[in-house]
């Protein structure tokens, strides 16, 4: 109780201490107090373009969260299932994380359209993080467990059924719940490249053009969204901590 | 008995060559003009024809991460000691950093920009920022894990709180900072990149924009796959460090 009252008064603090700084100006024009860009947040004439920007964001990094956890969960179970792959599979993950971001973006390009270019690169984002934790979850089973899995004469799809997948579910939820802001990060760089709308695109304009209170709008919207399904995310994992962990 | 060396690149590298040998026919196949979508090949030639273009580039980039790298690790560490001394701080730091490390950082290179200007001093910031989340958070739960029953043993010994926490909260968190050690270390070069990409003058993202702009995309896949080899091998070695300190420490 005590530490949830100090966390509201820490963020307390810093958003007064942001208001502070806008309204004393010390940090020149770049810093508009809070509540500037409350105003222009509530304004509703300008709901249509925060609407079509974040729908646009929203919806890719949807689309590359569902197609990277297929793929991660994919590459990870056939790793598991097939050990002959799996050094292999690991150092495959770690390139292709190591590919910059800004990187994917003209190769997608070319493979897909300038439409799906933020999803691509935000399943990508996506994918490797949930290919780590789902390896490092099917691994979680005690040899125990698969000692009395032998006993009882279950093959091996039935062990990978029964045992490891359920075993792997705690990393998994984990996994996805860190992979959301990453998601969210791959649209964003992905509009860059030439998509019609989206969040990205808001915060490149207006950082060209010097609208500084709409750059921190498509900020706050980034961070709110973000903060939304993390929160969401979280209450999954702990859902599924107290089932399977 | 060790395996000849082609089997086991194979067995090592099969999903990444696999990709390679898929996109230098891709590329063959459909005809693309090489500006819009040069070979493997093709790359590798413009790395080898121009290697002091990109090494001077490699080296700014490098340094600013690893300065940046070693700053955000302590800052994070830093704070997480004031917070583990004094309750007050970390009840109210902890809900800041949950906040903070589920925001798309990229979104904020924008707005550091205006704040520090366009050129190194943001790349720095925006891999101080980077880098400081993990270190944090590993570093705080790490100093909150002592083996159980050894801080009633110190107590009872009659350590103070500066001895308690340098001979064993602190080493009691190294396995910790590493792994956080390891999340840094890769994402560093890839922050430094895109920063530099978005403001930068210098370093391999402005090289990158730079080239792409100017339609010369060999190098601006050469400035990609450098930094693809840096930050991989980064994550591979900070991952061997990471072995060492957990050997060393638990």
């Amino acid at each position: 109780m005590k530490q949830s009252l100090l966390g509201a008064l820490g963020t307390a603090i810093f958003l007064a201490l942001w208001e502070a700084l806008g309204r004393s100006g010390v940090l020149g024009i770049s810093w508009p107090p809070l509540s500037d860009v409350l105003a222009m947040l509530a304004d509703e004439n300008r709901w249509p373009l925060f609407g079509r920007a974040l729908g646009a964001t929203l919806a890719s990094t949807a689309l590359g969260y569902c197609w990277g956890t297929a793929a991660g969960l994919a590459l990870a179970m056939l790793a598991h299932l097939l050990p002959l792959l799996r050094r292999g599979s690991d150092r495959l993950a770690a390139v292709l994380n190591s590919v910059p971001s800004i990187a994917l973006g003209p190769i997608f390009l070319v493979l897909l359209s300038r439409e799906s270019t933020p999803a691509a690169v935000s399943s990508i984002h996506v994918f490797f993080i949930v290919f780590v934790s789902v390896s490092s979850g099917l691994a979680r089973a005690t040899p125990a467990h698969r000692d009395l899995f032998a006993v009882l004469g279950a093959d091996r799809l039935k062990r990978f059924r029964r045992l490891e997948l359920p075993a792997a579910l705690p990393s998994l939820v984990s996994g996805l719940r860190l992979a959301w802001p990453a998601a969210l990060i791959g649209a964003i760089i992905g509009e860059w490249f030439g998509a019609p709308r989206g969040i990205g695109i808001l915060i490149i304009n207006a950082m060209q053009n010097f609208q500084i209170v709409l750059l921190w709008c498509a900020v706050v919207l980034a961070v709110g969204s973000s903060l939304f399904f993390y929160g969401v995310l979280t209450m999954l994992e702990r859902a599924t901590y107290e089932r399977f962990g | 008995m060790r395996r000849p060396l082609v089997l086991r690149l194979v067995e090592d590298y099969w999903g990444v060559l696999l990709i390679l040998i898929a996109w230098e026919f891709w590329v063959a196949i459909n005809h693309f003009n090489p500006i819009v979508m040069p070979t493997p090949t093709a790359v590798v030639g413009d790395l080898v024809a121009n290697t002091n273009v990109y090494l001077s580039n490699v080296g700014i980039t490098l340094g600013v991460a690893v300065f940046g790298l070693v700053m955000g690790m302590l800052v994070g560490t830093a704070l997480a000691v004031a917070a583990w001394f004094s309750p007050v701080a970390s009840g109210l730091l902890n809900p800041l950093t949950v906040l903070f490390s589920s925001v798309p950082v990229v979104a904020l290179i924008p707005v550091i920009a205006r704040l520090l200007g366009y050129d190194i001093s943001t790349v720095l910031a925006i891999v101080v920022i980077i880098t400081f989340f993990p270190s944090f958070v590993f570093a705080s739960s790490g100093l909150r894990q002592p083996p159980a029953g050894a801080e009633d043993l110190f107590r009872v010994l009659g350590a103070s709180r500066l001895d308690l926490l340098l001979r064993l909260a602190l080493p009691s968190a190294m396995p910790n900072l590493a792994i956080a050690f390891k999340l840094a270390a890769a994402h560093a070069i890839l922050a430094a990149m895109i920063a530099e990409f978005l403001m930068g003058t210098t370093g391999l993202g402005y090289l990158f924009a730079e080239t792409k702009a100017e339609f010369r995309t060999e190098q601006a896949f050469g400035a990609s796959a450098v930094a693809t080899i840096i930050s991989a091998g980064a994550f591979l070695a900070a991952g061997w460090v990471e072995k060492r300190v957990r050997e060393r420490y638990t």
